[in-house]
């Protein structure tokens, strides 16, 4: 394809996105208004239903964004803004994009991070990272998340849960997270693939940003850890 | 359900108290933020649905909470409110301003690092998400609120102590402290410490804001060659961050290299067309280069973008039709009718648009004559001469130094000498001590008299100011009174004059004289115009005599 082809093409799917995100907002929108007319008792945590919808939503969502995003990485047209953020702040607003699904499962979660740390990133781009991370790991976890952090050559932000873990071929890929996409497993390819070009964009010096996955942890289930020099 | 543990500690916001205005085309969702803002307690809120009315709701009630859609149709999009607001000052220090958007703002070019909103949302969002913003970014902006209070009201040393005062207090705020300590700084002149906190800043991490500052404090100590390097150092680093080209643009411009300054802006433009003051400062510099194609094509971005904006002024129309008139009469192979009815239509729209403004009207009539000379058409030519003759009797206010010129240009070249020449010989009185003004002026007047008189002013007011310099302000005094019989109208003289005599007031001779003098030449001064850059001056001093005067 050519410059104007890509253009074009990049126009397309820019708005195509926008028109089903907005889709996703108003049927959203509308499950709430359902809900509030409800009697209080079918309301609220015991709504395990409205939780998956949700869920499912910013998945799509989610999805949505990647490809986009991707598509833009690949022709050089995703603008990189890093900046100074207190990862606290950052993490909780994560969770609590999926706050709806964490009460109607009755999950809990811990932040474990000091909250004066700032650090650098890029928000939005990191946001869809993590906000899909945390939205596996709910889908996994048997109760609980933990999210942490580490500062050593940067900062490893570890997303953790009680579930049975990442499976072995995949914590193998180390990296090679685009073969995890075609062994259609769904989300989770797309998911890691889109962290790792994500962290690669984040560098310092000479360091680059990766990520890495593992079993066991303080929760006892799986681990994914993004590291940003 | 157990309760999610380590919710922020943060003093709690009561939304019952806060007003809040929410701007939002789609009704759907309007209805959705309100409906989120009532869960959180909110009681007080308005909706609009376009950026018009967005700024004047916020011209009559101040909010404390808006939160602004980005995308609103054919109006204003939410970027141009937020400018909008922070130019005519109705927010307040602590006023929040939420800019809700439907794609990820990494993809959307940002708005200028000065006109940031405190936060961006990114739809579709929920309840919990809208209030832990809000709660964050109010806890921020009431903290560091007392240092926007003091930056307002100029004290910079008093906004540095704040500055360290928080800091010692809350280190969570560290980074967004230093970037006020740097403004104050900056705004000290004491740039030693202003670079050396953005060099450290930079040296742990290239920031946007703090790259800049290294960038434009070598500007200011004028270290032309350091600076470029550190704005193309950041144009490689952050693309996106377009002050970074608009600053370069100013070093190469100012180095005499206009052909790379159109370059590195047509590199932001490109990257976004949307930027009213950019696409101008482009046009301008292509007509410097005679590049007359962009010229064109940057003017006429500027009237498109201009057009739901409030900062759009007459320039950008009329140099469109100037560099249309120099599209007509250079090339032969240009769709001359296509340019014309251009051209035809950017009158309409510039007249329709300053209908109440006399002078707009009087420099677009002999613009719009000169064109017509340049379409060959005599009949219209004639037309708006005489609209020109007629309106220019109504004209009450100076008009500006480079519109006096391009008006006595056109005038001239239409056979209009007598009408160039009056207006020559009242911009000459007014913008004298300009020597870029003053030597176009002289190649366009027949009277030799005028140009030497206005250098006779300009020798007196240059005396005056080294008398005032030397505190000397009897003398200062007599010789602003010198200049001011030369040219009485001259509104910075008289203003000189007038701080000449408050000065000589409040350092020792307490002659009520003083102040009445002052008083009478400040009532001599009637045809300033609101947005001329002399009116704050103007304004300052007559509020200081009216309150000496007072206190007596």
């Amino acid at each position: 394809m050519n410059k104007d082809n890509n253009n074009l093409f990049s126009i397309i799917l820019a708005s195509t996105v926008h028109d089903m995100k907005n889709s996703l907002g108003m049927m959203l929108d509308a499950l709430n208004s359902i809900l509030a007319e409800l009697p209080v008792s079918q309301q609220g945590p015991g709504n395990t239903q409205y939780g998956i919808v949700q869920y499912e939503s910013s998945r799509v969502n989610n999805s949505l964004m990647q490809l986009l995003a991707l598509y833009k990485i690949e022709n050089n047209q995703l603008p990189f803004n890093p900046s100074y953020h207190h990862l606290y702040d950052f993490i909780e607003e994560q969770i609590l994009e999926h706050s709806p699904l964490l009460d109607a499962k009755g999950f809990s979660y811990k932040i474990d991070i000091d909250e004066s740390l700032e650090v650098v990133f890029d928000e939005a781009l990191l946001a869809m990272v993590i906000s899909n991370i945390i939205g596996n790991a709910i889908r996994y976890a048997h109760s609980e998340i933990l999210l942490t952090a580490e500062i050593d050559d940067g900062v490893t932000i570890n997303i953790c849960d009680d579930g049975p873990g990442y499976p072995a071929q995949m914590i193998e890929l180390s990296g090679n997270y685009i073969q995890g996409i075609n062994q259609s497993t769904g989300s989770t390819g797309l998911g890691l693939f889109f962290a790792q070009k994500i962290a690669i964009m984040h560098r310092h010096g000479n360091k680059t940003g990766h990520v890495e996955l593992a079993n066991g942890g303080p929760l006892g289930g799986g681990v994914f850890k993004i590291t940003l020099p | 359900m157990q309760e999610p543990t380590l919710l922020m500690k943060k003093p709690l916001v009561r939304y019952s108290q806060k007003s809040v205005l929410v701007i939002e085309d789609f009704a759907e969702f309007a209805r959705s933020l309100r409906g989120m803002m009532i869960t959180m307690g909110s009681k007080k809120i308005d909706l609009v649905y376009n950026g018009e009315d967005a700024v004047q709701a916020c011209k009559e009630k101040k909010y404390d909470i808006i939160l602004s859609d980005y995308n609103l149709g054919d109006g204003k999009d939410g970027q141009q409110i937020l400018e909008e607001l922070i130019s005519f000052k109705v927010l307040k220090t602590n006023s929040v301003f939420i800019m809700v958007t439907a794609e990820n703002t990494t993809a959307m070019v940002m708005g200028a690092l000065e006109y940031q909103p405190d936060s961006y949302l990114t739809k579709p969002f929920n309840g919990h998400i809208l209030k832990s913003r809000l709660d964050k970014a109010i806890y921020k902006k009431d903290l560091l609120a007392p240092i926007a209070r003091l930056e307002r009201k100029k004290s910079w040393n008093e906004a540095l102590e704040q500055c360290d005062l928080i800091i010692a207090e809350n280190p969570k705020f560290k980074m967004a402290c230093l970037r006020h300590k740097y403004v104050c700084y900056k705004a000290l002149k004491r740039y030693d410490k202003a670079l050396e906190l953005t060099t450290k800043i930079v040296n742990e991490r290239p920031i946007p804001w703090a790259m800049l500052g290294v960038g434009e404090i070598f500007f200011a100590k004028k270290e032309y060659e350091r600076a470029i390097e550190i704005f193309n150092d950041m144009i490689l680093e952050f693309p996106m961050v377009l002050e970074g080209y608009d600053w370069l643009a100013k070093v190469q411009y100012l180095l005499g290299r206009p052909v790379e300054a159109q370059q590195t802006l047509a590199k932001a433009v490109e990257r976004s067309p949307k930027a009213l003051k950019r696409q101008k400062l482009l046009g301008e510099i292509a007509e410097e280069n005679e590049d007359i194609e962009t010229m064109t094509s940057a003017f006429r971005q500027a009237v498109k973008f201009g057009a739901n904006s409030a900062f759009a002024s007459p320039d950008e129309f009329i140099k469109l039709t100037k560099s249309i008139g120099r599209q007509l009469k250079g090339n032969s192979d240009v769709d001359r009718q296509k340019l014309m009815d251009e051209a035809e239509s950017v009158f309409s729209k510039l007249d329709n648009r300053f209908k109440n403004n006399p002078s707009v009207q009087f420099r677009s009539a002999v613009a719009h004559a000169d064109f017509s000379s340049i379409s060959n058409d005599e009949k219209k030519v004639d037309k708006y001469l005489s609209t020109a003759n007629r309106l220019y009797d109504r004209i009450e206010e100076h008009m500006g130094s480079s519109e006096s010129i391009e008006i006595s240009e056109s005038l001239k070249q239409l056979g209009q000498q007598e009408l160039a020449e009056c207006i020559l010989e009242e911009a000459v009185e007014q913008y004298f001590d300009d020597p870029e003004f003053i030597k176009k002026a002289a190649k366009l007047t027949t009277n030799k008299n005028l140009i030497e008189n206005s250098k006779k002013a300009n020798q007196m007011n240059n005396k005056a100011i080294k008398f005032f310099s030397a505190k000397d302000y009897t003398q200062a005094a007599d010789y602003f009174g010198k200049a001011t019989q030369i040219a009485p109208n001259n509104v910075n003289i008289n203003l000189n004059h007038v701080q000449t005599l408050l000065k000589n007031y409040q350092s020792g001779e307490k002659n009520k004289a003083l102040l009445e003098k002052a008083e009478s030449i400040l009532s001599g001064i009637t045809r300033l115009p609101f947005d001329d850059p002399r009116y704050e001056r103007y304004s300052e001093l007559s509020r200081l005599t009216q309150l000496i005067l007072q206190s007596l």
